[in-house]
């Protein structure tokens, strides 16, 4: 059959359009979906995520809520940061002891408490709460049911600190790769554009980069600054660990660059700034993701790495790696080694599984293999 | 052996211990003169112009009067010359071990009464040499390597012990820290009637390692190359640069010359000596000792004259030392006793746990125990199947440094505050598992100079800190929650840092202060460091809390060069102008009664002060191999005093 030029091709379904097909994202996710442990690991790096969100409700020593001569308070906000403790409890002589101080300075007050009362960063002594005995020291601290994960020798209680560790797992982890992601998919974007001496001058930065350890930067930024935090040891990770995803950026774009469509882009006269970022940057975006998930993994390992050593986030602030440094000591206290190092384990499996689901499914020579 | 009163120690690690001062040598001239020496000669008007090194160029210019002079113009008194393996058997002869052999190595030392029953028994000297295991090695934990096994280079234990071992000296000290002059090397021993004389002779049967005789002019030359600028001397001087001179009249015949006469003189006279044929014509072409080539050799090889030659040196590893023959032989006569070890391995093992490990299967003879160590893990059968442990009171105390020129730490109602805000109480019992005893000042009870109705150790009375510091105008103004006050016209909170060596139960002690302080409205960040970053720290007065600790001199003078105005090793600036009186006073008085009422009057003046938060006094924890035997407890330790060391042996199998 034969058109006549100058008409409109006759559709064989009138009526019944074509379904519109998948975006790039949505077949990643729904390739993702197919691998369980993939999954698994998702939803457990989720519930992690939870954990740290609500771990002032899950364990700690401060209410979540309380009314207090006729006002509402969240101490337990403390927690997050010093001074969203409210100092009227500081004025009133609490002494960071809220039980019995509740009862004796107002007793018209309530508090809705943690599930858990148990501290990340002290003992709790004798009936700081009613009924409840001081924590266990020295080796004496198994697993009880006072202390779910035992206490260290100090007798600060372990499961407390996991719990408000998982926050500083969890913030190095995304924080870190945040930064390092920025910076990796900022200059592997110009290199693989721009190729010729950018690229030239962006590689061999990269290269330099590379030969720099990060643990030796971290621990010279340490003894250099007066008062390193998390933070600090967050932004040398994240500006080291840049490297591997701005050669895979980069990579990307030299092969997207060639493509029609970036072609068409520069023919409409679209700038570089607009071709990066709108055309080229969402079609590279989900390989980077590959490696920004191991990243995660990785800042997680050398921050629990650096508490294990010592030098991780300043004291007594809890750290998973740091509890598994007081387990170090004495080899008999095994719940100082199994919680933390079975965290850590965990968490950093996680993040490679949810890594691996994601560079199957945004590679279709993988799953082709698989099949 | 000899022992170095190393004056006072500053302990800021268990294992790392700086004795007596900073090193005061010129470093920055050295190196300019390095530099000139490159570029050819200098102008004498050339900043960088080289000095000419010149031996004892710290000493004032003085010429010694001919000995018979000296002799007609002086009244001498005899002074002690002591065998001091003998003093300790005559010591021993007077007490009986409170039980056998077998009981005291199946005793697990959980109660005093076993410790005693461990330490009268096993601390013993041989009854006979048949008992000692002949050829016998001694496997001794180091949490450290040597730095340098140049007697005059000593900054830490781990190099005195080792001096102890291979250095001749000629004088000592016992457990109660009476001076004395070693029989080992010297004949006799006087003292001037006025103090401002030391006369001494000298053993005709001493020889360096390489056959040289050891002479009074080693002596004389090993005092010169201590006063001298350019030689980076980290912890002798200090002491030493109180001697006006020492001179040799002959080859036997040696007299210090005192600058002045001082109750402290007699541990002035202490220091290494070096070989004077080694060391004197290079010198002046190397002052550092370490850095040419001649002196690497030595450093891997030394020549010495003490009982034990290093024989082997890994890095990291360990040190050998081997008993040399030649010490106690002469001629082929044997003149002293000789040492009841063939051979002393200090292995270097850094972490206790791992050292503990290697204690348990017999691979070391003896470490210092951790309090967590001792309380929880050395109770077991499988450490007592070869190992057993003991402790002994010793004076190390440690403390909270306030740096007293703090715009925090100024007042002395705040420092007090500090103090009352500690919970001193959790941390004995809870950090400390109860081994360690309350520290309430700068000596310790059982001392002499400490006195004898000494105000009780601080307890936690928070009321009571909130109080000071409010006296002290300490407030919370701005309604933050954190105390506050005016400084230079600044509104300033109370959050300071206090600074800590990386070790983990000195961190938990800060962080329990943390605690405390965090209950009255105080923020304090707990800040740990490396140990040399935290002894510069302390050096510059860079710094406005400190937790460190402090071995014991032997002499209580050696502590105005901690807490005198201006003192080079004040690290927290501390001044009290009634303190540095008494300091002058002390050194001055001969009478003892009166001497201790002067020292227990600073003991006083400073717990009212509390420029440091006193905070426990840390005991001696060993744990030694079932062989050994002979250990007896000082308050400087099992080692660091005579016989010490030499009172150890093992026993034999047979």
């Amino acid at each position: 059959m034969t058109t006549p030029i100058g008409k409109t091709p006759p559709s064989n379904d009138v009526g019944n359009p074509a379904p519109r097909s998948r975006g790039y994202f949505a077949e990643v996710w729904r390739q993702f979906r197919r691998r369980k442990l993939s999954l698994a690991a998702l939803g457990f790096v989720l519930t992690l995520t939870a954990v740290a969100l609500f771990s002032p409700a899950i364990v700690g020593t401060k209410p979540i809520v309380c009314k207090y001569q006729g006002r509402l308070y969240f101490p337990a906000m403390g927690y997050f940061y010093d001074k969203w403790e409210n100092p009227v409890f500081m004025r009133d002589k609490f002494r960071r002891i809220y039980p019995k101080n509740l009862a004796s300075k107002d007793p018209k007050s309530w508090a809705v408490w943690p599930l858990v009362y148990q501290d990340p960063y002290r003992r709790v002594r004798e009936n700081e709460w009613e009924g409840r005995p001081a924590n266990p020291s020295g080796d004496q601290g198994v697993p009880s049911q006072f202390n779910l994960f035992g206490t260290n020798q100090s007798g600060v209680d372990v499961f407390a600190q996991m719990v408000h560790g998982t926050r500083v797992a969890l913030l190095v982890g995304v924080f870190s790769t945040g930064i390092s992601a920025l910076i990796g998919i900022t200059i592997g974007s110009l290199a693989g554009y721009f190729r010729g001496w950018v690229d030239v001058v962006l590689s061999r930065l990269t290269e330099v980069v590379m030969s720099v350890p990060a643990l030796v930067l971290i621990l010279a930024l340490i003894s250099i600054f007066e008062k390193t935090s998390i933070w600090h040891v967050m932004a040398v990770l994240g500006a080291t660990g840049w490297t591997g995803i701005a050669r895979l950026t980069r990579g990307e774009f030299l092969r997207l660059r060639e493509m029609e469509f970036v072609i068409g882009a520069q023919a409409m006269g679209a700038g570089w700034m607009r071709i990066i970022f709108s055309h080229v940057l969402p079609n590279a975006l989900a390989p980077v993701l590959v490696p920004v998930s191991f990243g995660i993994a990785s800042a997680i390992l050398v921050e629990s790495a650096l508490s294990f050593l010592g030098f991780g986030s300043p004291p007594p602030n809890p750290s998973w790696g740091a509890v598994l440094n007081n387990g170090r000591s004495n080899l008999q206290m095994w719940w100082l080694v199994v919680f933390p190092g079975t965290a850590i384990f965990l968490t950093v499996l996680a993040y490679n599984l949810i890594g691996e689901g994601l560079q199957e499914a945004t590679d279709p020579r993988l799953r082709n293999n698989e099949k | 052996m000899p022992v170095f009163p190393q004056k006072l120690l500053l302990v800021l690690l268990v294992t790392s211990i700086v004795p007596g001062c900073a090193p005061r040598s010129a470093a920055v001239p050295q190196a300019v003169a390095d530099q000139s020496s490159a570029n050819g000669p200098a102008s004498p008007t050339d900043p960088v112009a080289k000095k000419e090194f010149q031996l004892g160029d710290l000493l004032a210019p003085f010429t010694p009067p001919a000995l018979p002079e000296l002799e007609s113009n002086v009244t001498w008194i005899d002074r002690p010359v002591v065998d001091s393996i003998e003093r300790l058997r005559e010591q021993q002869s007077h007490g009986k071990p409170t039980g056998t052999v077998e009981q005291a190595l199946a005793a697990r030392n959980d109660s005093p009464d076993a410790n005693d029953l461990i330490c009268s028994v096993l601390g013993r000297l041989p009854e006979s040499d048949a008992e000692i295991e002949k050829d016998a090695t001694l496997v001794r934990h180091t949490a450290m390597d040597m730095k340098s096994s140049n007697p005059l280079m000593g900054s830490s234990v781990m190099e005195f012990d080792i001096a102890t071992l291979t250095s001749v000296g000629l004088f000592s000290f016992d457990r109660d820290f009476q001076p004395f002059a070693s029989a080992d090397t010297v004949v006799s021993w006087q003292s001037s009637k006025d103090r401002l004389y030391d006369k001494v002779v000298m053993r005709d049967d001493l020889t360096w390692s390489d056959g040289r005789p050891i002479t009074a002019h080693d002596v004389a030359f090993s005092f010169r190359v201590i006063m001298s600028r350019d030689v980076p001397i980290p912890a002798v001087r200090s002491g030493t640069d109180q001697l006006k001179d020492v001179h040799a009249y002959d080859d036997h015949t040696l007299v210090y010359f005192h600058k002045e006469s001082l109750a402290t003189n007699d541990w002035n006279v202490n220091f290494p000596i070096i070989p004077k044929h080694i060391y004197e014509k290079s010198i002046a072409e190397d002052p550092k000792l370490q850095v040419s080539d001649y002196h690497t050799k030595l450093e891997n090889s030394p020549v010495v004259g003490g009982p034990f030659r290093i024989v082997e040196r890994n890095f990291g590893k360990d040190v050998v030392l081997e008993a040399r023959p030649e010490y106690y032989l002469h001629q082929g006569k044997q003149v002293r006793r000789p040492p009841h070890f063939k051979k002393v391995r200090f292995r270097i093992i850094t972490e206790h746990s791992v050292a503990l490990l290697a204690m348990k299967r017999g691979d070391i003879d003896e470490m210092i125990l951790q309090p967590e160590q001792w309380q929880t893990q050395t109770k077991d059968a499988d450490f007592h199947e070869k190992c057993t442990k003991a402790f002994g009171t010793e004076w190390v105390n440690f403390h909270f440094i306030w740096n007293c020129k703090s715009p925090y730490f100024s007042d002395k109602r705040v420092r007090q505050a500090m103090s009352y805000a500690f919970d001193h109480e959790e941390m004995l019992k809870t950090l400390l598992y109860g081994l360690y005893e309350p520290c309430n000042g700068i000596y310790h009870k059982s001392s002499v100079w400490a006195p004898p109705d000494g105000a009780p150790a601080y307890q936690q009375d928070l009321d009571k800190a909130e109080a000071l510091l409010e006296e002290a105008g300490w407030a919370d103004t701005d309604g933050d929650g954190i105390l506050d006050r005016e400084i230079n016209g600044k509104l300033t909170p109370f959050h300071f840092t206090v600074l800590v060596p990386d070790i983990p139960d000195r961190i938990a002690i800060c962080n329990l202060l943390r605690e405390c302080l965090d209950q009255i409205g105080v923020k304090c960040d707990v800040r740990p460091l490396e140990f040399t970053v935290l002894t510069e720290r302390g050096r510059t007065h860079a710094f406005d809390a400190m937790f460190a600790g402090l071995g014991t001199g032997t002499d209580p003078d050696s502590g105005e060069n901690l807490w005198a105005t201006g003192q080079e090793r004040n690290y927290g600036n501390y001044s009290n102008m009634e303190v540095d009186r008494l300091y002058e006073l002390g050194k001055r008085e001969f009478d003892v009664k009166k001497r201790q009422e002067i020292y227990h009057q600073i003991h006083r003046l400073m717990y009212e002060d509390q420029p440091f938060t006193w905070l426990y006094f840390r005991n001696s924890y060993y744990a030694f191999s079932k062989d050994l035997r002979g250990y007896v407890f000082s308050p400087r330790g099992p080692y660091s005093y005579a016989p010490g060391f030499d009172s150890l042996w093992k026993h034999s199998a047979h």
